[in-house]
């Protein structure tokens, strides 16, 4: 693999430990007294206060919670964050467990710990940040999860990539001068030595491949340091390190530059936002807001054309670190309706997370809002490029797509193939879409074997047995009046005794419509189905049924419907059955005869369709074919025979058909035929196969 | 794009095929053979034009020679683990590209043997797999054009693949052809590439979908199935219509894409091994609606939002199964967390002064004054913050001393009790909570 890919695998920004001085030293105060403005303007009667100033102590914790709130906001996983606090000893104030990396798990740690001891509680005790540093080496060298799944599936033969332990430690404290600045690297160089010799013998240790240790020495604002800052230096293969001196007050702003080069991440500044005063509601004015977020929300602005790029990159007063600023477009319409195309999604947080402005900001997307963010162009003109939108309950930035599309001037999908049907069952898809509309299914209720998206194409694969794409390919799906809910029962995986029974009912009422002779179609719907006679109607429409309810045999509930309407109405397919129920027919028989033929549509109770060998490329039935016709009342209200055919007409039928196409069963020399087969391409338009998979 | 020393690009992308010829006429010799400064412009040609994200196919057509000395091929390799941010090697490319080595040189010649593994370690870093061409032997015009030739079939072939929901399908093709995708997170990489049958398993309304990132968009474009059924269903049903003709051919990709776009829906649909994309109607300015096909990072758990996509199951499940978009994470995020940075000195004092503006409240403003200040005193002995916990004792009671004779009277005793219960050190305990002194105004 190339190398940008080693590279990037096993970042130190995995495993960071936050070194925090504890020792007396640090419980004194910044000297920087807080301004408290609204005290200023009181009556001449007050009498000023001691000024609050905090701690050296306060300072470096607030600043180092702030860079784990950053750190946790942006990836809530993966990138692990300890807290040691050191004084006689080292105070560890998590573990790398997922459930201790979080804010308050640390905030009720560190009141735990409290203030710093006061100075000589005893004088026997060493009071210094070494303890700290010495446990942070220790803690490196603990697996974190991930690390632990990573060992296992090697140690199962997966070699691709060889684990890499490589950490940072940032350590919060004060020297001296630069020699002891330059000693506390030595010692933790040869600590970080021992703890890897250790590790080496330990099948629980992991090595320390690389860490990286940043030091921030500080102070109050009044006293000058004697320590030096010095860029990253190699101390050795395994260890670099980096100083950095500043004042208390300032450790923060120092943080958010590290925080970029550790994480990767890039600074935008919306600019722009309207924002209604405080004071004055009626009135707006325009804010900024400065979020982080991952570089790469920016690769595509910034790499592109570098006279655009270099126009909205600035550096803000006080810190060190690029921000590029976009402005808000206030938002028209619902964009969130649409699919934007995205090529980079990122978490943000606030820089400033509790000011009046990005608290505005934040709201608004929190409410399901999204905001546009708009990029000026030298050429003129602007370019909107980024999105920013929250989802349940994180705020994202997307990076929309800028540049030119390949995919311009693309044809209409009407233009290629199926373009011109106008046809397509596009309402009947809509329900099936409704009906299989997806919803997180909770883990607990998660069979690993069979996840839910498996068993969502189980059950698209049942739902579509049989389903016609167009309308002039259907008759029964046509008919929704008549048979919902048929069709979606019978596609259920199972089904009720109430359901077999609304089933029946629809069978059963079919029937009755057909004794009555009345039309299907009540309307012309522009079917080009051939000879629209009723029994053609009735025809099509019993065999398409018994397409439908065969193809979606899934339970014994399911066969009980099929056998129904097999009971109901009688297909010839089945041979072997009907000569069983000859003797039952017989019975019948002459009741068939009676009546006028069917040939006369307008007679009333005339014409029940038979099912005849007729494949339906076959022209109408003819008159001299005896036609069976309706039967008693009696044998009507039981609903289960109808115009049962008899051996004769079958072989009469045979006999005319003589003249037609040669059936297929016969042409393929006594192989099985397919039943229906010509009705199933005829019904299902000109796309059968692609329908109807066995 | 013409290289020696400098680049120059001698025509813009384009389809007009005479201009590249004519330009192709115009170039002129300089003076030597840098490579790595073709790569930069390359880089900066394509971003400027396609952004990040398209995949490009780069042609280096060379003599078979990477160059001499300084900004030789040979340079560049040895100096590529020493580059600052402002000077980085070109390759890997910004945008997913395969980089093909056409070497119009005669396959045995010397230069060109000793210049291939370094084309090869060129190829190689760009992660993805391009190729390296050398024509037949010898070397005339006949080997040269079959050696284009070949690579224009090998990298111009389209994709075609099945669209399919149950058992619906259609024959489709994916413009552009997708490539391969590798996945690195901060444990792994995998390299994953897209199936052939790309198969719908539900759907989800575009508003849930949001807009999560893409690897890359591609039309889906229904192809002309398998002819050997036309003659069948020509015969049955469509005896007045010219059958051959594709545009008549009901297709499922048209139904689906009708059935999307009148329900503001997406398919979700699996495109290989724990890989998953949307399928949905895509409609450009010129009001031509289209199949789009979205692919999405490999991995289920690439949307956030959406929780694991291999744990999404159908709309009538038993109630207590289902959960519904968005799928939140567990914990909040810090900006929805009502917390507390005082870091710049405005966060620490509006939280004063909205205790301040509860105070001058009491009693209505009870519950929210102890709120507040509990609020800020636990957060106060978090931070070892203790010089803060006795100036608002102080400001307490200097507030008190100030109050206008029209202040009701349990606004003084509150603030009172309230300063006192700040200064007491045994109470530097954040499981303390500040109760409201019970007074004969509240108690009731």
């Amino acid at each position: 693999m190339s190398f940008s890919v080693t590279n990037k695998l096993f970042p130190s920004n995995h495993k960071t430990v936050f070194v925090l001085d504890h020792t007396p030293y640090f419980g004194i105060s910044c000297e920087s007294p807080i301004e408290l403005e609204f005290l200023k303007a009181r009556a001449p009667g007050f009498i000023p206060m001691t000024p609050i100033c905090k701690s050296l102590w306060t300072s470096s914790v607030e600043s180092a919670i702030e860079y784990c709130r950053i750190v946790w906001d942006l990836f809530p996983q993966g990138k692990l964050v300890r807290f040691i606090a050191s004084d006689t000893v080292a105070h560890i104030l998590n573990t790398w467990s997922p459930s201790q990396q979080n804010l308050s798990h640390i905030m009720n740690a560190m009141s735990l710990i409290g203030v710093p001891p006061p100075h000589a509680i005893n004088r026997n005790l060493e009071y210094t940040v070494l303890h700290g540093l010495r446990a942070a080496i220790e803690a490196l060298s603990d697996c974190t999860e991930i690390q632990g799944k990573k060992m296992k599936s090697q140690s199962f033969g997966d070699v691709q990539t060889k684990l890499v332990n490589r950490c940072r430690v940032i350590c919060i404290t004060s020297a001296r001068d630069n020699d002891s600045m330059k000693r506390l690297e030595e010692i933790f160089l040869s600590v970080l030595q021992q703890q890897n010799k250790v590790a080496t013998g330990s099948d629980r240790l992991l090595t320390i491949d690389h860490c990286h240790l940043v030091i921030i020495n500080t102070f109050p604002v009044n006293i000058e340091s004697q320590v030096n800052n010095h860029s990253p230096k190699n101390l050795s293969p395994i260890l670099t390190t980096e100083v950095h001196s500043i004042k208390a007050p300032l450790i923060s702003n120092k943080l958010s530059t590290l925080i970029l080069e550790h994480y990767n991440l890039g600074s935008t500044t919306v600019t722009g936002i309207p924002m209604k005063e405080e004071q004055n509601a009626s009135s707006s004015a325009n804010y900024d807001v400065e979020i982080y977020h991952s570089s790469d929300a920016h690769t595509a602005i910034l790499k592109g054309n570098a006279l655009d790029s270099s126009a909205i990159r600035t550096v803000k007063d006080g810190l060190e670190y690029e921000t590029v600023t976009l402005k808000w477009c206030t938002p028209r319409g619902c964009t969130g309706s649409e699919l934007q195309n995205c090529t980079a999604m990122h978490r943000i947080t606030p820089v400033d997370v509790n000011s009046r402005p990005s608290l505005c900001l934040i709201n608004f997307l929190l409410n399901g809002r999204s905001v546009m963010l708009e990029m000026p162009r030298k050429a003129g003109g602007k370019i909107t490029s980024h999105l920013l939108a929250s989802h349940g309950g994180e705020i994202f930035i997307h990076t929309l797509c800028t540049a030119r599309s390949v995919l311009e001037d693309p044809p209409s999908i009407s233009e290629g193939c199926g373009g011109r049907v106008t046809d397509y069952r596009i309402t009947d898809f809509g329900v099936l879409i409704k009906q299989n509309t997806l919803v997180p299914i909770k883990t607990a209720f998660v069979e690993e074997g069979n996840r839910p998206m498996q068993k969502m194409k189980t059950r698209l694969n049942r739902h579509t047995k049989y389903w016609p794409l167009t309308i002039s390919s259907t008759l029964i799906f046509n008919l929704k009046g008549y048979i919902d809910p048929l069709p979606s029962i019978i596609t259920k995986e199972k089904i009720t005794e109430d359901e077999v029974f609304q089933c029946r009912r629809i069978i059963y009422n079919l029937i009755a419509l057909e004794s009555k002779n009345e039309s299907l179609y009540p309307l012309n719907t522009g079917q080009r189905v051939k000879g629209q006679k009723r029994e053609d109607q009735y025809k099509a429409m019993w065999n398409e049924l018994e397409t439908l309810l065969k193809k979606n045999l899934h339970t014994a509930d399911h066969r009980n419907i099929y056998n129904c309407l097999l009971e109901c109405h009688k297909f010839n397919f089945d041979e072997e059955k009907l000569s069983e129920k000859v003797e039952l027919d017989e019975a019948l028989r002459e009741l068939d005869h009676i009546g006028p033929s069917k040939s006369e549509p307008d007679a009333p109770r005339a014409s029940v369709i038979r099912a005849t060998t007729d494949s339906p490329m076959s022209p109408p039935p003819l008159t001299s074919i005896n036609p069976p016709t309706t039967k008693s009342s009696t044998s009507r209200s039981t609903g289960i025979y109808s115009a049962p055919r008899t051996l004769l007409d079958m072989f009469t039928s045979q006999e005319k058909v003589k003249s037609r196409p040669e059936f297929t069963g016969r042409s393929t020399g006594g192989s099985v035929a397919k039943l229906y087969a010509n009705h199933k391409y005829a019904d299902s338009g000109s796309r059968g196969e692609s329908m109807e998979v066995e | 794009m013409a290289f020696s020393s400098l680049y120059e690009e001698k025509c813009a992308f384009t389809r007009d095929y005479t201009l590249i010829k004519n330009e192709l006429q115009n170039i002129e010799d300089y003076d030597k053979t840098c490579i790595e400064t073709a790569l930069h412009g390359v880089n900066q040609m394509v971003l400027g034009e396609w952004g990040n994200n398209t995949a490009c196919q780069v042609i280096l057509i060379t003599d078979g020679s990477t160059g001499l000395g300084p900004m030789s091929l040979k340079e560049s390799f040895a100096t590529v683990n020493q580059r600052s941010a402002t000077n980085p090697f070109p390759i890997p490319f910004s945008f997913p590209a395969k980089l093909h080595v056409v070497c119009v040189a005669p396959p045995n010649d010397p230069n060109l043997v000793k210049s291939k593994p370094l084309y090869q370690r060129l190829v190689d870093l760009t992660g993805y797999d391009g190729s390296i061409c050398i024509p037949e032997s010898p070397l005339n015009e006949t080997t040269v054009v079959n050696m284009f030739q070949k690579l224009a079939e090998d990298m111009y072939t389209s994709f075609k693949g099945t669209l399919k929901c149950g058992n619906l399908e259609s024959k489709i093709i994916l413009s552009p052809a997708p490539v391969p995708y590798t996945k690195v997170t901060d444990f792994d990489y995998q390299s994953y590439t897209i199936s052939e049958l790309i198969e719908v398993c539900g759907f989800i309304s575009v508003t849930d979908v949001g807009s999560p990132m893409a690897v890359s968009r591609h039309l889906v474009l229904p192809a002309s199935s398998n002819k050997d059924h036309l003659p069948l269903t020509a015969e049955i049903d469509l005896t007045d219509d010219d059958a051959t003709d594709e545009g008549k051919v009901p297709s499922f990709c048209v139904l689906l894409h009708g059935a999307l776009k009148v329900e503001n829906m997406a398919a979700v649909v699996t495109l290989a091994e724990n890989w998953f994309g949307f399928v949905y109607s895509w409609a450009d300015s010129k009001k031509k609606s289209n199949l789009m096909l979205t692919i999405l990072t490999p991995g289920s758990d690439v949307v956030p939002w959406l929780g694991d996509l291999n744990n999404l199951g159908p709309s009538d499940s038993p109630t207590e199964q289902m959960g519904s978009f968005p799928v939140r994470p567990q914990e909040k995020r810090s900006y929805s967390q009502n917390g507390v940075v005082w870091i710049r000195q405005a966060g620490l004092q509006s939280d004063i002064q909205k205790i301040l503006r509860h105070a001058r409240k009491l009693p209505e403003k009870t519950q929210q004054f102890y709120k507040e200040l509990n609020r800020l005193r636990k957060a106060a002995i978090s931070l070892g913050f203790l010089d803060l916990l006795n100036g608002l004792a102080y400001i307490f009671e200097q507030e008190c001393m100030q109050l206008p004779g029209s202040a009701h009277p349990d606004c003084a005793l509150q603030l009172q009790h309230a300063a006192e219960v700040l200064r007491k050190t045994q109470n530097r305990d954040i499981k303390y909570v500040v109760v409201p002194l019970q007074t004969n105004y509240n108690s009731s």
